[in-house]
């Protein structure tokens, strides 16, 4: 006897007759009303930039934090529930932590990404005989952006636990047209500065605000200097560039 | 009703889980290729228990590490090691490079700082930039990286040699000149050499047999250690580091 | 079952202990697997201690490494240091020893007895070169994640007092260490003492070890607040020379820091004997000459009488 669909969308870690997991797929919908993220790699370095909806004036828009440093070498960017973000993130920073303290080198992106994935898929799960530590899927998907012995990197993560390296990604409400827009313009030899132009052009085509210093967010990891937010006065020297 | 015999004479038992197997290791580091070596003795106290014991394990294409102290602590250590290097090799798609290694068998090696492996370990390979290095590490894991380093039974013997050998300790160079930084391989090959022989005719503990490995940097051959024959290759990938060893005859009295 | 046993096993403070060695390959946590690739579970920092399944292990292990009780035991831990770092007007000066002696015999001359935990905070080593390497590196990681999460760095007097709680959480199991925390952060400068029994100290100066007595003469002969930072960097020197050369279990060279508001700064190493004969060279504070006094001694003493008496 089959339940309702109704009933497969309760159970996190039961498949529906067709092989779905309804909970992991309504949490892939939850970033899709996300604010729009968006990330580029280039030989260069790799560029993220977030889209900052400042729903009220009141609001003080330096609060909304939604790119994370990871370590040094590795960077973060978010669309979705972010506070579920942060448990992931700082699962990201120990097992960065962990490998520099174990091994006395930078973790890879890859390897990085690919612990965070385990955790995404430790829901209704319990560790040990400890208690279930999460009841649901995570509502978050990540872009993390790194530089480590294989040259700059870009991954997307979701909620399934999935991830993919990208050289151009955009995640959150308008991704499809952005991710459009990046498969048109992104090119091979792109300059960082190139990149940062087209991040927040694509971001400007998606915004409902008028794009400027205050609503976005633009960080990069290079190898030369790391990780970095870049601050009002960058990010409005390139807002003027564009 | 208790024993009175044993209430007589109280006895006290100890937990005693080491004992020594004597032997020595030893490795240099020189510009672009390491060098680590041991003899194959394996004793206990008196007793030789086997002439042909290997200390000195290949761990990748560019690490070798050697193992002294407690012959059944090393051996098992060893294995472990090499399985942690197997499951980061799956987990991160690459060989774990040397300061890694060296980091790992000092967490490996503070693990059990409350029930210690009886082993000193000498780690000798290439580093990631190409340079040879020799790290050496005691029981409890504190390590260093070093240009050379002699542990085990013959231990002070051998090190002094090293000391005005290597690092020329009290050795003044003619006016005008000066030491070099790095030794040329057959130059270190012949000081491993004499070191074993010398340890074996005043160590009893030391002989039987000797195995050289030697870790080249990418790129550098074996140029100049023709005289030295019986050189096997280990190594297990092209065009990367490559490892040989090189076994020798000590005296078996 | 043993107290200590089940004390330690349980939720401690610091690292987890495994109960017993018989445990299928107890001394591997999940977390080893390599940050976990695919593979692991959650990360949870230092893996789990081995302890030998007996009455009291801390008596084991006491049995078979402590070179005080039993010159003969097996597992030879090494010891021996001098070590001193102080606060001054001008921030920070550490300077250590660097030899290790197993027993009677030099293991190392060439120790790093100062760990950089990051780029503003240094630690210094004193009794067990493992314990204070391990878990002053284990500092460091946590130091970082401190940053990470707070978006400041840590204060030196946080630093120094998580160290306190992660090893007076190991009391009584075997543990030696004597260290110094040095750094630089909001109050300014600082200096805190932390040991193995669980001490913890702020202060002005400290010197810690088996030569620390003959470093104190001399630091205490010529601290000053207002020390300038050459005048600083040579009291230093001056002082590890001092115990180099009284303590049979400290010499071969000095390795010298400073700290300031930017973070550590590597000033030098000297080997000692060259300190003796011909002072540090050309450096900052140099006095120019020997810090021996055969210097002060020439021609008046019965080693080197005076010429005239030579001869006749």
């Amino acid at each position: 006897m089959f339940l309702t669909r109704s009933e497969y969308d309760r159970g996190v870690n039961t498949f529906s007759p067709e092989g779905r997991l309804f909970q992991v797929e309504y949490a892939i919908e939850a970033i899709k009303l996300g604010s729009t993220t968006v990330g580029i790699r280039t030989p260069e370095g790799v560029v993220l930039a977030v889209e900052k909806r400042v729903q009220s004036p009141l609001l003080e828009s330096s609060s909304i934090e939604k790119i994370m440093e990871i370590d040094t070498h590795l960077g973060c960017a978010m669309s979705g529930l972010t506070a579920d973000a942060r448990t992931m993130i700082d699962h990201a920073r120990v097992t960065a932590q962990n490998h520099a303290f174990t091994y006395d080198e930078k973790i890879k992106v890859e390897s990085v990404t690919q612990a965070v994935c385990d955790l995404a898929l430790r829901f209704g799960e319990s560790v040990h005989d400890e208690e279930a530590m999460m009841s649901r899927p995570f509502g978050v998907a990540l872009l993390i952006a790194g530089v480590d012995e294989l040259g700059p990197q870009l991954y997307h993560t979701d909620p399934s636990g999935t991830f993919m390296r990208y050289d151009a990604k955009a995640i959150g409400s308008g991704s499809e047209a952005a991710q459009s827009e990046l498969q048109d313009k992104w090119h091979k030899q792109m300059t960082l500065l190139e990149a940062q132009k087209l991040t927040l052009r694509v971001l400007k085509q998606v915004m409902e605000e008028k794009l400027d210093h205050h609503n976005v967010q633009l960080a990069q990891v290079t190898p030369q200097k790391g990780f970095e937010i870049l601050d009002e006065v960058q990010l409005k020297e390139i807002i003027d560039a564009m | 009703m208790p024993d009175m015999a044993s209430l007589a004479h109280p006895q006290q038992r100890a937990f005693n889980p080491y004992t020594e197997n004597g032997g020595t290791i030893l490795a240099i580091a020189g510009a672009d290729f390491s060098v680590i070596a041991g003899d194959t003795r394996q004793s206990e106290g008196y007793s030789i228990q086997t002439r042909y014991a290997p200390k000195v394990f290949r761990l990748t294409d560019r690490a070798v590490l050697a193992v002294n102290g407690f012959a059944a602590d090393g051996n098992m250590f060893v294995k472990k090691v090499k399985q942690r290097l197997e499951w980061y090799r799956h987990a991160h798609a690459k060989d774990m490079p040397l300061r890694a290694i060296a980091r790992l068998i000092q967490t490996m090696l503070y693990a059990r700082r409350f029930f210690p492996y009886y082993v000193y370990n000498i780690l000798g390979g290439i580093e990631e930039d190409g340079t040879g290095a020799v790290y050496s590490f005691d029981p409890v894991g504190s390590y260093e990286r070093e240009a050379c380093r002699a542990a085990g039974a013959a231990q002070s013997l051998v090190q002094p040699f090293l000391d005005n050998q290597i690092y020329f300790k009290n050795q003044v160079p003619a006016p005008g000149t000066s030491h070099p930084a790095h030794l040329p391989l057959p130059t270190v090959l012949s000081i491993v050499i004499d070191s074993f022989t010398s340890a074996t005719e005043r160590h009893i503990e030391v002989g039987d047999g000797l195995e050289i490995y030697i870790v080249l940097a990418k790129g550098r051959t074996l140029h100049g250690t023709e005289s030295i024959g019986g050189m096997q290759e280990l190594t297990t990938t092209d065009d990367g580091e490559r490892v040989f060893v090189v076994r020798r005859d000590l005296k078996k009295d | 079952m043993n107290s200590i046993l089940q004390r330690y096993s349980g939720s401690s403070a610091g690292g987890r202990l495994s109960k017993s060695v018989v445990e299928d390959d107890s001394d591997f946590s999940d977390a080893m697997w390599g940050s976990e690739a695919g593979f692991g579970t959650l990360a949870k920092g230092v893996p789990g201690f081995v302890v030998p399944s007996v009455p009291d292990p801390a008596a084991f292990l006491r049995l078979h490494t402590d070179d005080h009780a039993d010159p003969s035991c097996r597992i030879k831990i090494q010891h021996g240091t001098t070590t001193l770092a102080f606060r001054f007007q001008g921030g920070v000066i550490v300077a250590v020893d660097s030899r290790a002696t197993a027993g009677s015999y030099v293991a190392s001359g060439t120790v790093k007895k100062v760990i950089e935990i990051n780029p503003y905070l240094l630690g210094t080593m004193a009794g067990g070169a493992a314990d204070c390497q391990y878990w002053e590196t284990y500092l460091g990681m946590h130091c970082r994640l401190h940053e990470l999460r707070n978006r400041e760095r840590i204060s030196v007097s946080a630093a120094s007092k998580y160290l306190s709680n992660l090893v007076y959480s190991y009391k009584g199991m075997g543990l030696s260490m004597g260290t110094m925390i040095c750094g630089w952060d909001k109050t300014g400068p600082a200096v805190f003492y932390v040991d193995s029994d669980g001490t913890r100290l702020k202060g002005d100066l400290f010197s810690v070890g088996s030569g620390s007595t003959f470093a104190y003469g001399v630091l205490d002969q010529g601290y000053r607040w207002d020390l300038t930072d050459e005048e600083a960097q040579e009291l230093g020197r001056r002082s590890i020379y001092a115990a180099g050369h009284r303590d049979a279990f400290s010499g071969n060279s000095c390795n010298l820091y400073h700290v300031k508001e930017d973070g550590w700064k590597f000033i030098g190493n000297y080997d000692i004997t060259k300190l003796h004969y011909e002072g540090p060279g050309n450096v900052a504070g140099s006095p120019g000459h020997g810090y021996g006094y055969d210097l002060r001694v020439e021609g008046r003493s019965s080693a080197n009488p005076p010429e005239v008496a030579a001869q006749a």
